[in-house]
């Protein structure tokens, strides 16, 4: 029997025992943790079609990459070839030994070490097919690794204008892991060389390594290339689970457990937290979407370095609530962590508040009814809004000409939503406002409820429980009541470009409407940043460290924005967005129900 | 136990005495604060000031003078709605500066 | 000697330092952008602190442009300024061996206080508004013969970081009280409230002033910022402010609500300051070579400044630097 054994596989077996321990320790760990409510899901949901779904999205991104094609083909295609590549060294190269290995016994290590242990040059047609193919795949790997140097000196050129900054054990982990893959060239090239044969790279270099050096210096040296080999190899896998390679690896269970219905909580950090914060290969996609950043300058908060201070118990409140958790950079990130929720329970865990604190801090509110009106449609404006009296002017307008009796929740003064609250981790307090609140529409017996506020109307859609009450923003309302026929607005040939809230649209997934709207009134032009992709403000609520100038300049970025795209005006559907651009427009900005107002016929 | 009579509490705001730790501290982190005008726009604009005492340029004062005590209950009040963070024309981070000092005085862990 | 000096503006400044110049011999041209000297003068009704009507300011000034044959181009603007040469709007180019600048302020646009409701709601309006009304000779909404409330809201974009104007413009706590003085006597019956955050009597016989209003015509001062404004169902309007004094909230309905709007930068120095030496300071305003020794000087030899286009002053200040302004350039085209 062989064992395929040499000194020089001790590190590498080394590495592989203490990978593997380390990363089945985590995993055990973080599942026999998980709350019951999630156990039960997966064991409801492991044998159905979404265990397919899972392998295939493996597939699609662990493996190949798709979203980071999406963000650069050239980025793509570095992580693909890192990733599928070693994939496909690791799974034609078992085919390979297995098929030329023929020990009725084959240890793991053979197919790494193939070339090494082959014991002779296999020159049949199919041997020489097998080489290539290896030598191939090599070769692609290889040219990711040479992108990967190119990324560091130069990121511009894959759609990166700054890349994160790494920690120790991750520097050593990158650089063994840049190591791999030309010492295997090296090693594979040395043998080649000695014993003849191979394909096109490992065979040509292996010559023309005998030619420059001599037969002999190749044969003394060829030993300890694979010494090289195998330990870069073994630093690698020593220091993976505790670098940010251990993405390579928990990125597959989280696609599992997500696919079976697995959520990180507001209010509570999870086991399942692990699988995320851990997901994360801090390849630095959320840095250049982050506004913080391009505009302010702050470099140390992105959700990139926000998951590994998390992870290594690092976590500083000032980090975590300096985030305008506007989602620009959920929307970008590969891996699809749901950033903004871990950022809340990190939040939340900084503050000590109980439900009891809470009842006992607002017991000031208790009973409080501001509200004036008797409509089965009740109209909540929040508290930003009560500083636009011309949004509160057209809104007034639009119900009037729709026939709509209103009741006005906070027209005097009231209970806010409980969304700021919530962003600042006070989730109790935020509670005890929802509880108010909803007493409130209760005892009003409202059908719809129609907010001006995004902020409101996210905490109303996700934290309420309003059983028959329909939640729509004012943009949502308008856009019905034109369609119904309810209001009609007349169209002119003013060019109006459109901001996305960050509450409305990436939080709450309202973009049509609105443009639905403006269609209807003028002609909509698109900034360059729209949908999706849209630019915050900079005055999101959710940041509870930035300071004025810099909430100045990442609004500046919108007001360049809107310049560009030379629209008679800007509209928005936030009083909050609405003030912040103010401050930095060139030209007018409005809010949606303002041009409904005054075009209405 | 009452005797009878109290002794008055003295009514000046001891500047010999008050321990200034936590107001420095506080205004080492959001320095922006030093900067408040007493303009009190926060408080006309504030919904909780309109069902409650509570008043944030108070507040804040007290603790810059090193008057902490019943602070962190009034502060505790407050529903973080944003709005006076709005009006302030020194562009103060209200909201942040209700944070921090929420957990100097021991709110937050 | 024939040394040709361009003036842009036709205010207090300009107009100053025009008849300066021609006093001395030169002979100036001033380029001015609306149709008629005296700038934003020719809307103000009295000055403070002596009640001078403000014709009796301008009238001299236009005689005197008159009397020594200044060259006045109306209706002009410059859009591009060099060191020696201005170009018009027009087209034309004229070369000048001095320029100075005296194009001065803007009027604070209310309307960016949205909450103010300025345009938006009937009865709020501006000083610069108010100032309109007396000359016209009656106030809107207000009765000779029924009390009335009003309110006079001080620092409506001055002192306000978030409209992007940090400086104070000095002159409106004066305005704010000669405007509440000439109120009372108007409506003796009205009561008025001036709402401030802080009062700046900088100028001579200006506190004396501001001690009139309290004793001899009772005015109110309420010191507190206000955050809002709202209509009510008569339309009036609704105010909340702090008494920051007593501490708490104050809420009032009046008949008037006035704000004191500040001065603003003007509109041309971004283009000026496209010439090199001629900067900006955070609020828009020119800066002068030197605030103390050079203050109606530039960067740029051949270019001086005078009255508020470095920075908000009175009339007195502005017409004191087009004399300034006027021996600067003197001593420079070496008369």
């Amino acid at each position: 029997m062989n064992f395929y054994y040499d000194h020089f596989i001790i590190p590498f077996i080394i590495g592989v025992a203490i990978l593997f321990s380390i990363v089945l320790y985590k995993y055990v760990r973080w599942i026999t943790r998980l709350p019951k409510r999630d156990k039960l899901l997966i064991r409801k949901n492991i044998f159905t079609r979404k265990t397919l779904s899972a392998i295939q999205e493996v597939i699609l991104e662990s493996l190949l990459h798709r979203k980071i094609f999406r963000v650069n083909p050239l980025l793509g295609y570095m992580h693909m070839s890192l990733a599928f590549g070693w994939f496909l060294l690791i799974i034609v190269g078992s085919f390979e030994a297995a098929v030329h290995l023929k020990g009725e016994f084959l240890p793991p290590h053979a197919h790494v070490f193939y070339k090494f242990f082959a014991p002779k040059i296999i020159h049949t047609e199919s041997g020489t097919t097998w080489e290539f193919i290896m030598d191939f795949l090599l070769l692609f790997v290889l040219i990711g690794v040479a992108l990967a140097w190119g990324k560091r000196a130069y990121s511009r050129a894959m759609g990166i204008k700054k890349s994160t900054k790494h920690t120790r054990a991750d520097r050593i982990a990158l650089s063994a892991l840049w190591l791999i893959f030309p010492a295997r060239l090296l090693a594979e090239s040395f043998t080649s060389g000695v014993r003849g044969g191979s394909s096109f790279l490992t065979g040509s270099i292996g010559n023309f390594m005998v030619d420059l050096l001599g037969w002999n210096t190749m044969v003394a040296i060829a030993p300890y290339t694979w010494w090289l080999y195998s330990t870069v190899l073994a630093i690698f896998f020593i220091f993976m689970p505790f670098s940010r390679y251990m993405h390579i690896f928990t990125e597959i269970p989280l696609i599992f457990l997500r696919k079976y219905g697995l959520k990180s909580s507001d209010n509570k950090q999870k086991s399942f937290d692990h699988f995320q914060i851990e997901a994360c290969s801090r390849c630095g996609i959320c840095i250049d979407p982050c506004q913080l950043q391009s505009a302010a300058g702050i470099d140390n908060v992105q959700s990139t370095y926000f998951l590994r201070d998390r992870r290594y118990n690092k976590l500083t409140e000032s980090v975590t609530n300096n985030c305008l958790m506007c989602g620009r950079c959920q929307v970008k990130c590969p891996v699809g962590i749901d950033l903004n929720t871990l950022r809340l329970n990190s939040r939340h865990s900084f503050v000590s508040t109980s439900k009891a604190d809470a009842d006992n801090r607002y017991s000031y509110l208790n009973g409080v009814d501001l509200s004036t009106g008797s409509g089965r449609v009740g109209y909540f404006a929040g508290c930003m809004t009560s500083l636009s009296p011309k949004i509160l002017n057209a809104m007034d307008k639009i119900f009037a000409a729709a026939k709509e009796d209103i009741w006005y929740a906070d027209k005097n003064g009231g209970i806010c939503c409980g969304r700021p609250l919530k962003l600042s981790g006070e989730i109790e307090a935020a509670q005890k406002m929802i509880d108010l609140n909803t007493a409130l529409f209760e005892k009003h017996k409202i059908t719809t409820l129609v907010t001006s506020c995004p902020i409101c109307l996210k905490v109303f859609k996700e934290d309420y429980r309003l059983n028959g009450v329909e939640i729509l923003h004012h943009s949502e309302y308008i856009s019905r009541l034109i369609k119904e026929g309810r209001i009609e607005v007349s169209k002119s040939d003013l060019s109006y470009t459109y901001h996305d809230p960050c509450e409305l649209g990436r939080g709450s997934g309202v973009y049509e409407q609105p443009r639905d709207v403006i269609s209807a009134i003028g002609n909509l032009v698109e900034m360059e940043h729209n949908r999706e992709s849209a630019l915050c403000c900079g005055s999101s609520l959710a940041n509870l460290e930035i300071r004025d100038d810099q909430q100045l300049k990442i609004a500046s970025q919108l007001g360049e924005e809107f310049k560009q795209c030379n629209a008679d005006s800007m509209i928005t559907s936030c009083p909050l967005c609405k003030k912040s651009i103010s401050r930095v427009a060139n030209g007018k900005v409005e809010d949606i129900c303002e041009i409904v107002a005054n075009s209405l016929k | 136990m009452s005797w009878g009579y109290t002794i008055n509490r003295a009514r000046d705001i001891d500047m010999d005495r008050n321990d200034m730790t936590i107001s420095k501290l506080i205004l080492e982190k959001i320095p922006s604060l030093q900067g408040c005008i007493a303009c009190g726009a926060c408080v006309a604009t504030c919904s909780t000031g309109a069902l409650t005492k509570y008043s944030l340029r108070k507040v804040h004062t007290l603790v810059r003078r090193g008057e902490y005590s019943g602070l962190l209950d009034e502060l505790n009040k407050c529903m973080l709605c944003g709005k006076c963070q709005l009006v302030c024309p020194r562009g103060i981070n209200t909201r942040a500066v209700i944070s921090l000092i929420k957990r100097e005085l021991g709110d937050h862990r | 000697m024939n040394k040709e000096v361009i003036i842009i503006g036709g205010g207090v400044a300009g107009m100053q330092c025009a008849i300066s110049l021609a006093e001395m011999g030169v002979k100036p041209t001033i380029i001015e952008k609306s149709d008629k000297l005296g700038g934003k003068l020719n809307d103000w009704y009295k000055l403070f602190p002596t009640f001078t009507s403000a014709s009796e300011v301008l009238n001299p000034l236009k005689d005197m442009i008159n009397e020594l044959g200044v060259d006045v181009k109306l209706s002009s603007e410059v859009t591009k300024l060099e060191p020696k040469s201005v170009t018009l709007a027009d087209g034309t180019t004229m070369s000048a061996d001095a320029i100075v600048i005296c194009s001065g302020f803007e009027v604070f646009d209310a309307r960016l206080k949205e909450e103010y409701g300025y345009k938006i709601y009937d009865n709020v309006i501006t000083s610069v508004d108010l100032e309109r009304m007396f000359c016209e000779g009656s106030v809107q909404n207000l009765d000779k013969n029924s009390p009335s409330r009003i309110a006079i809201l001080h620092c409506v974009g001055s002192r306000d970081e978030k409209v992007c104007q940090t400086h104070c413009s000095r002159v409106c706590c004066v305005a704010g009280v000669k405007q509440a003085i000439e109120l009372k006597e108007l409506y003796p019956k009205s009561e008025i409230f001036n709402f401030y955050m802080d009062i700046r009597m900088f100028g001579c016989g200006y506190e004396e002033l501001y001690k009139e209003a309290q004793i001899k015509h009772n005015i109110h001062f309420v010191r507190g910022r206000i955050s809002e404004a709202a209509q009510t169902i008569d339309s009036k309007i609704q105010i909340k402010s702090e008494d920051t004094l007593i501490g708490r909230p104050l809420k009032m309905t009046v008949d008037l609500l006035v704000l004191m709007v500040g001065m603003s930068a003007g509109k041309s120095n971004n283009s000026f300051a496209t010439t090199d030496g001629i900067n900006l300071n955070t609020s828009g305003f020119i800066s002068p070579k030197n605030i103390f020794t050079e203050c109606v000087s530039s960067d740029v030899d051949s270019i001086f400044y005078a009255g508020t286009v470095t920075a908000p002053k009175n009339i007195g200040e502005s017409i004191t630097e087009g004399v300034a302004a006027a021996h600067k350039v003197a001593k420079f085209i070496k008369l």
